[in-house]
Formats: structure tokens, sequence, C-alpha cells
């Protein structure tokens, strides 16, 4: 048959269609989207699926701007959901364009949101966020709620100054008898410590861009607000930092979502794109003050009252053992109100148990970074600050929390200045013979590269290598589990190097301002420069089309591993005179448990509850409404029930949860 | 006929307005019972209207139930509007079942205003502060309180649905009251075998079984049955959060602090109290009235908090060594020490972002409960629980002999659905933390005497210019005075530590003056002043209690200045001083040119 012309633009015609009308937009971003134009893309993104999406007002803030939380699925009974926060500090602008994305990306397969509610917040700080499209441009991640940071008789008088009038606020260097900061040998746009014990003198004191506004001495100690939303959570809340705010959730914007979080209990896991990564660097430990659970001491003043020894300690469950006779029979206390009563406070390090699986997840994740091409080095995270939002949503709500930080500044290649010309990948390589061969002047200088002990000399280690008691692959392994060997500081902070480098290379050199002389009218002559605000945590707009290509897939790859309750199997026996044991395994199918163990502890996420039903069917032994409070990942347990079935019928056995899924199963009995 | 019949309708009508009229609430108020939520409300009204231009009525909020929290406010306003005074705060009853704490802020309000002109303490005292009463925090635990069956400790808390027992309902096993009496008692059934007999003293008491007897009783536990077939009684109650547990000063989730609520100020309440407070800066003393045990707690209220200011120490000192005297057999207290720490609670919030100085009183000690009269400390006898001794006969012969069986209601037979026959019996609700209405009046008396005689203490500053001397041409030395006669400094010492709010400030100001130097005079005598770097017209300072504080201007110019000193807690004060030569006054004598 002909194709006629007509065909043959039409198949065309569809087949443009087809590559520019897909489901996911793949959206150039040239600029990141102001507070307004967000609520405005929020706003299509909820048309573009209407009905399945909805959008709900968390909060006004203190500036007047709405903060948004785009709704996408069922949202009914035991459905599961997930809460994505992003940008709570309003310093991560790239943050927000990951929340957006991601809701563009559920929203146009609907299969993702089919047995999950997504809850996203895309501004967290819209009052902050909007600094960044501000001149001149600062990063502060205050609300802007007034407050007087430096309580004198002004509030919020005394900011930034933009004296140069290039649009963005950087520093002030004055030479100064007292100055402490040299300029760094070799790159004079850095300054570092002048060390005296090397007989080195400081020149320069560093100050932030502007003038001293309300002539109290100090220089932009009162800028305009606020909160800092993302410090304003409960758990280890500063109670009187500058970006504090009064108590947690004192602002609107960490107020609507911890109402939010407690109304919806099916929040099964919780985001948070911002400043941290627990993917690359999971949640760290050390804090002190926090109280072994297996060594109380019982202090002093309740100790006589309850008939405890104060001079020992006790584990938790010998403190409930001692006090279960004291109290009226049929009352029970938990382990709770006794650490409540005890004054033991809150944990403030993550339980093991989460740490394994946290860790495991980061091994998995550095794979999929691997895999997917991504060779170089970066920077590490940044980690949670007191108060957060990802550190209450792990030690308050009791989910896993997960937090990306998109975009990492790069560590610089390492040139091979090293005078060894050894590096631990190339030694894990090396083979005894090759090794040997370096010669003791390299293996010297790569001893001293790596901080080695004094007694670990050149020889020595050559003499171990030769008679085998150790493989330079061996060494190396060594080697890695030692501190890395400090940077040194003669050349510049290797942030500040790379952001340079970055800068240069990506930026036009627009990352930095080269200083130039000024005359400040109380400091005198001074020199204006510095890195520009936001340069070491945003990158570029271009760019971000491929970081979220590449980070947010793994989204998806962590949703799938929220637990799954489910009856594996079920067991009738029949006793004898219409008496039937009937037994059930409930398993959770996910990876992760049910829950956490920081939510077994602090026992928020709500049970699961299985339920039988069947007319005319009498329960000898076993409930009829059985609570399930745990199950860990890929784990099963047994119920057990003795029923009475005169007559031929059904059972029904409910499972019904709000965070780890339903199953029911029906079981004939009788006849 | 029809006349006659409009006739005695007419009559019957104002018969029923006249009766309704006598049991309308009058002022000066009664304390010889306990009034209900519905009733308070119409006492603050009634003391509203008596007193309309010493009171305001505010609403503050609303409760999870929709209840009004009211507050009064009492203040003079001949002597200035209430944010220029220092701010005296009274509440009550944020535990639902600790009625008598709203009778003592009502009490308060009643003994302000129904004195006021006639007692010369009592109108200084009402001219110089401003009154902030709040008589029922917990308003939904007290409506139930009074109208639902209760044991003396239950309907303490919020009506915030938890779900204690962790089964997936929501308070859904709470006491039920079996026989209707309006208590909630207790159940006991005959047990050979079990661990109490009958109390030989007092057969409705029981004491433990010696090795070898024969058991009596078994103790059941609370009045109830239960509700979710879960094999326990009256386990998942209303709440449970503790109002008292839910500020967020040091806030706790539950597990480290058992009742706090899922996050601060998720108690609509709560909240709107604390707003209330904030919008209200000029607070410097706040008391908060529980029961029982007659205390008077300060803060920290937790031990890792670690102590107060020194200075803050010595005025609680000062108050609760005269209050012990106000109220005798109370004790002065250190609340974590002396108690038991606590989290997120009330005085903490106050003292720490509010800037106050707060007390806890725990009203009634129910030792005083005794026929012999001698008040018997509960700790001298380990009685567990269950178990009855000393203390208990005492009390029910006082029941029986002083309150005519009020206070106990006698074992009487029962057919639980469970148990088959038991007992029910036990001290009814309106006992055990509560006074017998006839010594009520006792009660808030003296505690609002405590009150009142803290806020005879709050800062009360005067100022005085010493000094306006010539130096030279238009050079002029300004040496100023703060005098403080109230035990409470101008600012609190937490205060200036955790750097809450700006310290209190002393200005001088003139159209043709400026201030070439100023600062704090720390010796007069030997003219030692800590001058000021920067900005010398503004000084920030905190005049100390019942102390003074001097500071020294250079001022060159010409005319008239003022001084101003202003204080959140203490007021503002302004004067205008000429620059005309004026001797030195009270104070040192000048010595020559010395700058």
């Amino acid at each position: 048959m002909r194709i006629t012309q007509f065909t043959l633009r039409r198949s065309l015609l569809l087949l443009l269609a087809a590559v520019f009308i897909t489901p996911w937009q793949a959206s150039a971003i040239e600029k990141y989207s102001d507070p307004a134009t967000v609520n405005k893309r929020i706003e299509q993104i909820r048309q573009s699926a209407d009905g399945r999406i909805r959008v709900n007002k968390l909060a006004v803030t203190p500036g007047g701007t709405d903060m948004l939380m785009i709704e996408i699925g069922k949202s009914g009974a035991g459905v599961p959901a997930v809460l994505v926060a992003a940008n709570l500090s309003g310093t991560v602008p790239a943050a927000t364009e990951a929340a957006l994305s991601l809701a563009s990306r559920i929203a146009a397969d609907a299969s993702l949101s089919s047995a999950l509610t997504w809850y996203i917040v895309p501004m967290g700080n819209p009052d902050a966020y909007s600094r960044w499209f501000s001149k001149p441009l600062y990063l502060d991640p205050g609300n802007a709620t007034p407050f007087n940071d430096d309580k004198d008789d002004k509030t919020d008088e005394d900011g930034y100054n933009d004296l140069d009038g290039n649009g963005i606020i950087t520093q002030m260097r004055v030479k100064t008898p007292d100055g402490t900061l040299i300029p760094v040998a070799g790159e004079p746009r850095l300054m570092r410590k002048a060390d005296p014990v090397k007989g080195e003198t400081g020149i320069y004191k560093l100050y932030s861009e502007g003038i001293d506004d309300d002539g109290d001495g100090q220089y932009n100690e009162d800028p305009p607000g606020g909160t800092n939303v993302n410090v304003n959570f409960p758990h280890l809340f500063r109670s009187f930092d500058t970006r504090s705010g009064l108590y947690p959730g004192s602002a609107p914007e960490s107020g609507a979502l911890l109402k939010f979080a407690f109304a919806h209990p099916e929040i099964a896991m919780v985001f948070s794109f911002g400043s941290t990564n627990f993917l690359l660097s999971p949640p760290q430990g050390g804090r002190k003050g926090e109280a072994d659970m297996d060594k109380i001491k019982i202090p002093e003043e309740i100790g006589g009252m309850m008939g405890l020894d104060v001079s020992r300690t006790y584990t938790m469950a010998e403190i409930m053992e001692a006090v279960q006779p004291m109290l009226p029979p049929g009352m029970t206390i938990d382990e709770g109100q006794v650490a409540s009563f005890l004054g033991l406070g809150a944990i403030v390090n993550p339980m093991q148990e989460d740490l394994a699986f946290y860790n495991e997840i980061s091994s998995d994740y550095k794979d999929y970074l691997k895999k997917k091409g991504v060779t170089g080095e970066r920077f590490d995270p940044a980690q949670p600050e007191d108060g957060s939002f990802e550190l209450w949503g792990y030690y308050h709500l009791g989910v896993p929390v997960f937090s990306m930080d998109i975009w990492g500044l790069p560590k610089p290649k390492e040139e091979k200045k090293d005078a060894s010309g050894i590096t631990l990948e190339s030694l894990e390589k090396m083979s005894t013979d090759d090794f040997l061969a370096l010669g003791e002047d390299k293996v010297s200088a790569f001893l001293k590269e790596r901080n080695a002990p004094e007694q670990y000399n050149a020889k020595m280690v050559i003499g171990m290598v030769k008679s085998g008691q150790v493989t330079p692959a061996q060494m190396a392994g060594m080697m890695k589990q030692m501190p890395a060997p400090k940077a040194d500081e003669k050349k510049g902070d290797p942030k500040e190097l790379a952001s340079l480098a970055f800068s240069d290379k990506w930026l036009e050199g627009k990352g930095f301002t080269a200083w130039k002389t000024y005359k400040h009218p109380t400091l005198g002559e001074v020199e204006i420069g510095g890195f520009t605000p936001f340069v070491d945590n945003t990158p570029p707009a271009a760019m971000i089309d491929s970081l979220l290509d590449l980070q947010l897939p793994y989204v998806f790859e962590l949703v799938k591993r929220l637990p799954a309750l489910q009856f594996s199997e079920t067991k009738l026996t029949e006793k004898g005179g219409g008496v039937y044991q009937l037994e059930a395994w409930v398993t959770n199918e996910g990876y992760l448990p049910f829950p956490t163990a920081m939510g077994k502890r602090n026992k928020i996420p709500t049970p699961a509850v299985i339920t039988l039903t069947g007319d005319g069917i009498e329960i000898l032994s076993g409930k009829k409404r059985t609570p399930l409070t745990e199950m860990g990942g890929k784990k099963s347990a047994r119920y057990i029930w003795l029923v009475r079935a005169p007559k031929k019928g059904a059972i029904t056995l409910q499972l019904e949860s709000k965070q780890a899924g339903t199953d029911s199963k029906q079981i004939n009995i009788g006849g | 006929m029809k006349s006659k019949r409009s006739v005695i309708t007419v009559v019957l009508m104002a018969l029923a307005i006249t009766l309704s009229q006598a049991q309308e609430i009058k002022v000066p108020l009664r304390f010889d019972s306990y009034y209900s939520y519905e009733k308070m409300v119409e006492a603050l009204k009634a003391l509203n209207t008596a007193y309309p231009e010493l009171t305001k009525l505010d609403q503050v909020g609303k409760s999870e139930e929709g209840r009004i929290i009211w507050a009064l406010t009492i203040n003079n306003p001949k002597t200035g509007e209430p944010l220029t005074k220092p701010g005296v705060y009274a509440d009550g009853n944020i535990h639902g079942n600790e009625i008598q704490a709203g009778e003592v802020c009502l009490y308060l309000a009643d003994r302000l205003l129904t004195n006021y002109g006639k007692l010369k303490d009592i109108t200084g005292v009402v001219d110089r502060n401003v009154f902030y009463i709040i008589p029922v925090v917990n308003v939904d635990g007290r409506a139930h309180f009074f109208d639902d069956a209760n044991t003396p400790n239950s309907n303490r808390g919020l009506r915030i649905p938890v779900d204690d027992d962790r089964d997936g309902l929501f308070d859904e096993d709470g006491p039920e009251d079996l026989d209707g009496d309006g208590n909630i008692t207790t159940m006991r059934i005959r047990d050979t075998l079990g661990r109490l007999k009958t109390d030989p003293e007092d057969k409705r008491l029981m004491v433990p079984v010696k090795p070898g007897e024969k058991g009596e009783w078994t103790r059941l536990g609370q009045e109830g049955i239960d509700n979710d077939g879960d094999g326990r009684i009256n386990e998942d109650p209303e709440g449970y959060v503790d109002g008292n547990r839910n500020w967020g000063y040091n806030w706790n989730p539950p597990y480290a602090q058992d009742g706090s609520g899922n996050y601060p100020f998720e108690g609509t309440g709560i909240k709107a109290i604390a707003e209330w407070m904030l919008a209200r800066p000029n607070i410097i003393m706040v008391f908060a009235f529980h029961n029982s045990g007659g205390m008077y707690l300060r803060g920290p209220s937790f031990k890792a908090e670690g102590e107060m200011p020194q200075g803050d120490v010595s005025v609680f000192n000062y108050l609760g060594k005269n209050i012990e005297k106000i109220v005798p057999g109370y004790k002065y207290l250190i609340s974590w020490k002396d108690l038991y720490p606590t989290y997120g609670d009330f005085t903490d919030f106050a003292d720490n972002l509010i800037g106050a100085y707060s007390l806890t009183g725990e009203l009634y000690q129910v030792e005083t409960e005794t026929f012999d009269g001698t008040p018997k400390r509960k700790e001298e006898e380990n009685a567990r629980f269950e178990e009855s001794g000393e203390t208990d006969r005492q009390r029910l012969l006082f029941n029986d002999r002083v309150t005519q069986g009020e206070l106990y209601k006698e074992w009487k037979p029962y057919k639980h659905p469970a148990y088959g026959e038991i007992e029910l019996g036990g001290w009814v609700k309106m006992s055990s933390r509560l006074p017998p209405p006839f010594m009520l009046q006792d009660l808030v008396h003296r505690n609002a005497s405590a009150v009142i005689f803290a806020a005879q203490n709050t800062p009360d500053v005067k100022m005085d210019v010493f000094e306006v001397k010539k130096m030279e041409k238009d050079l002029w030395r300004i040496r100023v005075r703060l005098v403080n006669k109230g035990a409470m400094p101008s600012v609190t010492y937490m205060t200036v530590k955790h750097k809450l709010y700006p310290m209190d400030m002393l200005s001088v100001s003139g159209p043709d003056a400026k201030v070439a130097g100023g600062g704090k005079i720390n010796d007069i005598y030997l003219n030692l002043i800590d001058y000021k770097e920067y900005k010398p017209e503004m000084q920030f300072c905190q005049v100390p209690g019942q102390g003074k504080v001097e500071y020294q201007f250079l001022v060159n110019g010409k005319g008239n200045i003022d001084i101003k000193f202003e204080s959140r807690k203490a007021g503002t004060i302004t004067q205008s001083v000429p620059l005309q030569a004026k001797p030195a006054t009270s104070g040192k004598a000048s010595d020559g040119d010395k700058l």
C-alpha cells in the first residue's frame, strides 16, 4: 500500500506529539523559582493530575507567604504515607527544586501513589528562601519575625550593607594591630590564622560587609529576622539562640508541621531535603547526657521513697520489678513512666539497631552512585543541628528519616604534588615486588604524608613487607582505618580552596569578589571582598536537572523498603467438639522494621491490630482484638486462638495498621 | 376567669424571678462551698459587674471541648495602664481535680476588690500593680470533675485522646460509677486467699494479713468494668495529657516525661494562656495553685538545669520563708530536689521565657484531718497503697465526728458483671485532696494573702537625680540614682543570664544636649565609673531588689534634658531636668572636677 503524504505527515505529527507531550516533561531549569513562582508551580502540578492531587495551605509565614503542601495519593484507611519537607532553613534553593521535581514525577506516574500517599512541602521557610532572590544577596535562615539579636533598644536595626554596590554581601578585612589573619601563600584571595608558634604575626581582622548602623560598636549584629524554622523543632531544642525561636513550634511554619505530623499517624517515612545527607552520612551518636538504661542511678531524693539503694546502679528491668509490688492491684506502669519519674531524660543518640539499617542503606546508596557513574569526591554533608526537623522526625515520630542535600561542593582532584606518588588506591593494588621496588625515599615520603607514627619508619615497613608479615593491600586497609592526614593548613582551608576552584571553573570566577580597597566611615581603609553567599551549597541552575535525575530516583528505592505486614500463613486444627485452634503467621515483608527501634522506645507509631470476627464464633482463648506493636524487617510472628464453632461458618482475620499495611484472610470453619 | 388567671401568672412569674435572683451570685462572694465551672464563670462576671472600673474580663481562649478560659484583670486606671506596672499573675486548676485552686484565685480577686479603698494595704497593692487572675486553667477537667463520678485524683488531664494501653483504641476504658453514687470508689471481693483482712480497729479499713492468718479480702481496683475486653479495668481513661507538662521550656516527649502530649502547646487552652502571658511582658510574679501536700515550690524543675542565679534564689528564699508563716504547716521547697523532676512544666516556662518569679502552691494538707487535732505526717508510716494505717483511722474518726460521714462511703454489696458479688466503698471524690467546705475559708484566705504579700514586693523603683553639676562652659555632670523598695529586682537575674530580652534602659536626651560620656557608678566615694564605650546616652541596667544603682552622665548642652528609666516589669519613669546648678543632695558630696 502506498503511504500517502497525508499519512506520513500524520505519523510524523503523532511521533512529535509523543515526544513532546510525554507524561513527565523534562523542564530545562534555567533559574530557581522565587517563593511566589514556587506556589504557582505547585498549583500547576495540582492541575496536571486534577483530582488526584490536593494542595493544602499549612501556614502563612510572618512575611505573608503561603506555605503549601502537595498531597498526592489515595489518603485512605490503611494507606501509609511519606512526608517530604524541603528547605526548612531557607538557605538551600536546590532542595526546593528537588521537592517540586519529586512532586512532578509522582504526579506523572500514578503507580507511585497508588499504595502510598505523599505529603510534600517544597518550601519549609519561604521568608528566608526569598533572600536568595533579593539584593543585596546574603544568607540568613531566619523567617520574617522581627527579633532583637543584640538586645538593645531597637529591633533589626543593624543589618548588612552593600558598600561596594555589587549586589552581594561579602566581607571586609581591616589591617589592625590585633589582627589574627594573614593571606595564604600562593592564593592571595584566601586568608588563614597566623601561627605565633611559627613566628607569624596576624595582619587582618574580618567583618561582614556593612556599617555600624546603630553606632554600638558592632557591625551587622542585628539583621532582619527571625526564626530558623529548621532549628525550631522539639528534639534538642536550644532555648536562647538568636535564630532558634522562643519555644519549639513557635514559628508558624514548624508549628504547622508538628500539628500535621501528629494528625497523620499514617506517615511511615520522612524525607528532609536540605543541608544534611543521611544516605552519605548516617545519623551520628556520641552525644553526652543520655541515661544508660542498663546502669540507672536512682536519685538520692527518690531512693528512700522507693526502697532502692542509691549507691548502686540498676537496669530498667530491675527497677520495674522492684516497683510493681508497690502499686495497687490492677495498676500498671510502663518504662516511660518510670523513666519520667526518675528524670532520666531523652534519648539523644541513634539506637544501635537503627544504625544497622542506616549503614546498610548508606552502602547501597554509594553503590548506586557508583553505578550511575559518579566518580568525583565531594565534601561531607553537614551534620544535623540541634532542634532540627530531621532529628525530630527520627527521635519523636519514631519513623525512618532520610535526608538529602542534592549537591555537595566537589573536592578538586588531587594533583600528584605528593613527593611519594603513592596513594591508598595504588597501594591497595600493588604487589609485594612493586612495593619493594619503590625504594626507601618514596616509602618514607608516603609514610610522612599519611602521618604514620614515628616508629613506623621506611626501613621497618619495607622489612615487614619483605618478610611477608604484611602485604601492601593489608597495609592500605590498616591505613584506611587511621584518621586521614590533616590537610596542610598553610595551603588554606580545603573547602575554601574547593569553592574557589568551583567558582573559577563553573561560575566564571563570580563565586569570589576580589579584595578591593574602600574607605569605611568608621574602620578607615578596608578591603571588601570574599565569597559570594551560597557558592558552597547551591549549584548553578543549569546543573539542577542532571542532579535531580541522579538523586530523586533513589527516593523511590527507599520507599520500597517500607514495612509491609501481611498474613503469610494460616492454619486451622480441629480439636474435637467444635473446638478449633487457629494459628496465623504475620510477616513483615518489608526491609525496614515496624517500627524503628526508636519508635519502639518512644511508643509513638500506632500499633497494628489483628481482629478476629465470625458469625457464631466463640473465642475461648486469645483476644478479639490483638494489638501488634512491633515486627522486625523480614521477620514473622505467630498468633494463636482457640475458638468454638458449633456450625459451619467462616472466620475473618483482619490486619489493620496505619503505617505498615493491611491484609485480611478468610478461613472456613466447621461443618 | 381570664383576668384572675393572668394575675396568677404574673405573680408566679415574679416569684420565679425572685427565686432565681436568690440563687444568683452576689459580691462579696461566699467561700463555704465549691464553685462548679459554670458557677465560677458567673462569679467572675459578678465581680466584673460590681467593679467595672477596676476590672476587665477576658476570654483567653478555648479548651479542647470548647469551654472558655476566663481571665480577670484588676487594675486601677487612675494610676496607669496595666502594661506600665509590675504584673502579678495567679492561676489554678491546671489539673482538673485540683479544684480548690480556683477558689483561692477567686478569693484573691474578691479580697482585693471588696477591700479596695477600705484597707490601706490592699489599696496600695492594687494601685501599684496589675493583677492577672485565671482561676480555672483546665476548664474541661473542672467541669468533668464536678459533673461526672470521680475519685479525688481523676479528671486531672486535658481532653486530648491518647491510646494509653496501646491497643489502637483511644480513651475506651475509663471508670464507671456502677452504683450511681457520684463517686468512683474501690471494689473489693471476699477472698480467703486474699492478702488483706478487715482492720480490727475500724471495719471500714483493711490491713495486711500476717503469715499463717486466713485472708479475707482482695482489692480489685477502681470502680469500673473492662470496656474493651482486654482483661484490664479502667486502663485507658481520658488523655493522658498533663497540662502541666505541655509547656515549651525544656519539653520532653511522653516516653521521657509521662503525659507531656505530642509536642509543646498541643493543648489549645495551654497555648492560649502562654500567648496571653507573652503579650503581658510586665508579669514578674507568678503563682500556680494545685493540690495537695502543703508546699510552695520553686524551680528549677529538673536537676540538669543547674541552680538558679543566687540573686534569684535570694528573692525566692525571702518570699518562701515568709509564706511558710502566712500559711503555717506549708513548706517552701525546690521542685526537682524535694519533689521529683519534671519537664515542660509551667513554672519553668514562666521563670525562663516570661522572666518572672514563679511559685507552685500545693494546697491543703490531709494530715490536718485528724480527730485528735494534731496533724500527722504520712511519711512516718510506711503504709503501702492498699494497706491502711493510723492516718486513715484518724481520718475516719474525723469523717465520723467532724464531718458527720461526708468524706467516706461505707462498703456496700454490688453485683459486678464480671466479678460477681463484690463490695464498693472508699473515700469520696470531694475528699482527701480538698478541704471540707468548713476548712475552705481558712485555706483561701491564707493562700491569697501569700499572693498579696508577694505583690507587695514587686519592684518599686523611684528615680532621684541627685546631682546636676556644672563642670565648665556647657559641660554638666549629672548623677542619677534608681532605688528599688521591692524585694524583686527590676529584671530577674535569670533574664540577664539568658539574655531573654533587653535589660532596663536608662537614657538621657535633650533638644540641645549631647551626652559625651556615661556609665555606672561602681564606687561613688572613689569616683569609679564604668564608662560605656558606645552610645553613652543609652545605659542598660538592672535595679536590684531592696537596693539601688547609680549612673553618671557627662552632658554637653543647654536647656532641659529628659532622663528616662524604662523597664518591662517596673514601669517607666521620666524626669525633666534643667541644666542648671543643683547641689548634690543625698549620697556623697561632690569632690571637685574629677570626672
